[in-house]
């Protein structure tokens, strides 16, 4: 019975030890299985999209660069055309005529049509600060009064900073440089009322009277108010 | 009640715009007009008078600028003349009534420019009560205060070919007891900047 007790216990243990020798196997197997597989999608799956990736950071800093490239060449572009542009600006320059007192009387009669003049001068703020007000003016009345301006620089400047200013305005009206050995004398020419400062406006109506003068920067809606009430008296052409 | 005040809305619109219009119209003091003494602030900021800083025949107020280009031609000139007729009892002062510049550069202006004193004239106080509008633009008084030249230094702007001295030739003959042929000649040069005033 002992025996027979003893030879069963063995074969339980042999049983017990075959089936913990096959777990062992199958576990082996399992790891064996999930290595083979890991590699598998390391081979098919994993390393295509690193390729892929790897590919697209290299693509997108490419573009990246190629873009701020571009960039740099844009910003260079107008730069250039800025340059011609100026040069546009030089080699078209509005004439300036040099006037003297004499010719200053002859310019300040009317021709048929109110006439606006400006006095002004590239060194005086204020003169500079309307010139853009007086531009717009002169553009929208224009055929219907006579517009110029009259500077009162340096004789040197009439090739140089007036006609750059003028140009830099858009300006179109004739325009004047005074030169006269005595500004005393030319500034009583025109009106009693000027005592010699810039800038100085002065309209006159067709017959030549003085219907508004301004000693200093003019208020544009006052000087258009000027203008619409000669409209209004039938002084200007429609 | 209420036409009453439509009314006198539009006589006051009307006064004022005929007043903006002609605001740079030769208001002022006239030649011949005695000047009531006056005190302003010089460059270092102490008080001064007219009557302190005046010469003994009479004194000569110019309007000067920092900025314009036409006071800078004019301020050898100037300054050669408040030399010469220092000596004969005229003092030149100096007034800066520009609202848009600010008293350092006044005061460094007239120290590197000027030995005479440079008032300034806030709130272009004076320039009202004289008529000033353009700089530079001067006012000779004589010893009794009274108005007798007021205009241009001479007829050049830049020094070159003057042919007459405005200026000069009112002092010398009112300094000679004489009376003085020009008492105005038209100043050229920049406007006065004058304070906004609502």
């Amino acid at each position: 019975m002992t025996s027979l007790q003893n030879r069963r216990s063995a074969e339980t243990l042999e049983k017990h030890l075959a089936a913990n020798k096959y777990e062992r196997a199958r576990k082996k197997s399992q790891k064996l299985f999930v290595f083979v597989r890991v590699c598998s999608w390391l081979k098919n799956s994993f390393l295509p999209c690193a390729s892929a990736f790897l590919v697209c950071v290299v693509f997108l800093s490419a573009g990246n660069s190629f873009a701020q490239t571009r960039k740099k060449t844009k910003s260079i572009v107008p730069a250039k055309k800025t340059k011609v542009a100026a040069k546009n600006i030089i080699s078209n320059l509005p004439k300036v005529t040099q006037i003297d007192a004499e010719a200053l009387k002859n310019l300040i009669v009317p021709n048929g049509k109110p006439l606006l003049i400006n006095f002004w001068a590239t060194w005086c703020v204020p003169c500079r600060e309307e010139f853009p007000d007086l531009v717009k003016i002169g553009a929208d009345y224009k055929d219907k009064i006579d517009l110029i301006t009259i500077s009162l620089d340096e004789l040197s400047e009439i090739n140089g900073d007036v006609p750059k200013f003028l140009a830099e305005m858009k300006a179109e009206m004739p325009s004047y440089l005074l030169k006269t050995p005595s500004e005393e004398a030319a500034i009583a020419v025109v009106s009693k009322d000027w005592q010699g400062a810039l800038p100085f406006t002065i309209l006159f109506n067709e017959k030549g009277e003085a219907v508004y003068f301004k000693q200093g920067k003019f208020q544009t809606e006052i000087l258009r108010q000027e203008l619409e009430k000669l409209a209004t008296e039938g002084h200007l052409q429609k | 009640m209420k036409r009453m005040s439509v009314l006198i809305t539009a006589i006051f619109a009307v006064a004022a715009f005929i007043s903006f219009n002609n605001v740079s119209a030769k208001d002022g003091l006239a030649v011949g007009s005695t000047l009531e003494n006056f005190k302003l602030t010089d460059t270092g900021g102490a008080e001064k008078s007219f009557n302190d800083l005046k010469g003994k025949n009479g004194a000569v107020l110019v309007f000067l600028s920092v900025q314009c280009p036409v006071v800078k031609g004019y301020d050898e000139r100037i300054v050669k003349l408040a030399a010469d007729y220092q000596a004969k009892g005229i003092n030149v002062i100096g007034i800066n009534s520009n609202s848009t510049e600010v008293a350092d550069k006044v005061k460094t202006h007239a120290t590197e420019n000027y030995k005479f004193p440079v008032l300034i004239d806030k709130g272009n106080v004076l320039a009202d009560k004289l008529g000033a509008n353009v700089t530079p633009e001067t006012f000779y008084f004589n010893e009794k205060n009274v108005l007798v030249y007021h205009g241009a230094i001479d007829n050049s702007r830049n020094g070159e070919n003057i042919t007459e001295n405005f200026l000069r030739a009112a002092l010398d003959s009112s300094l000679g007891g004489k009376a003085v042929a020009k008492t105005s000649a038209n100043a050229f040069g920049c406007s006065i900047k004058r304070l906004a005033k609502n």
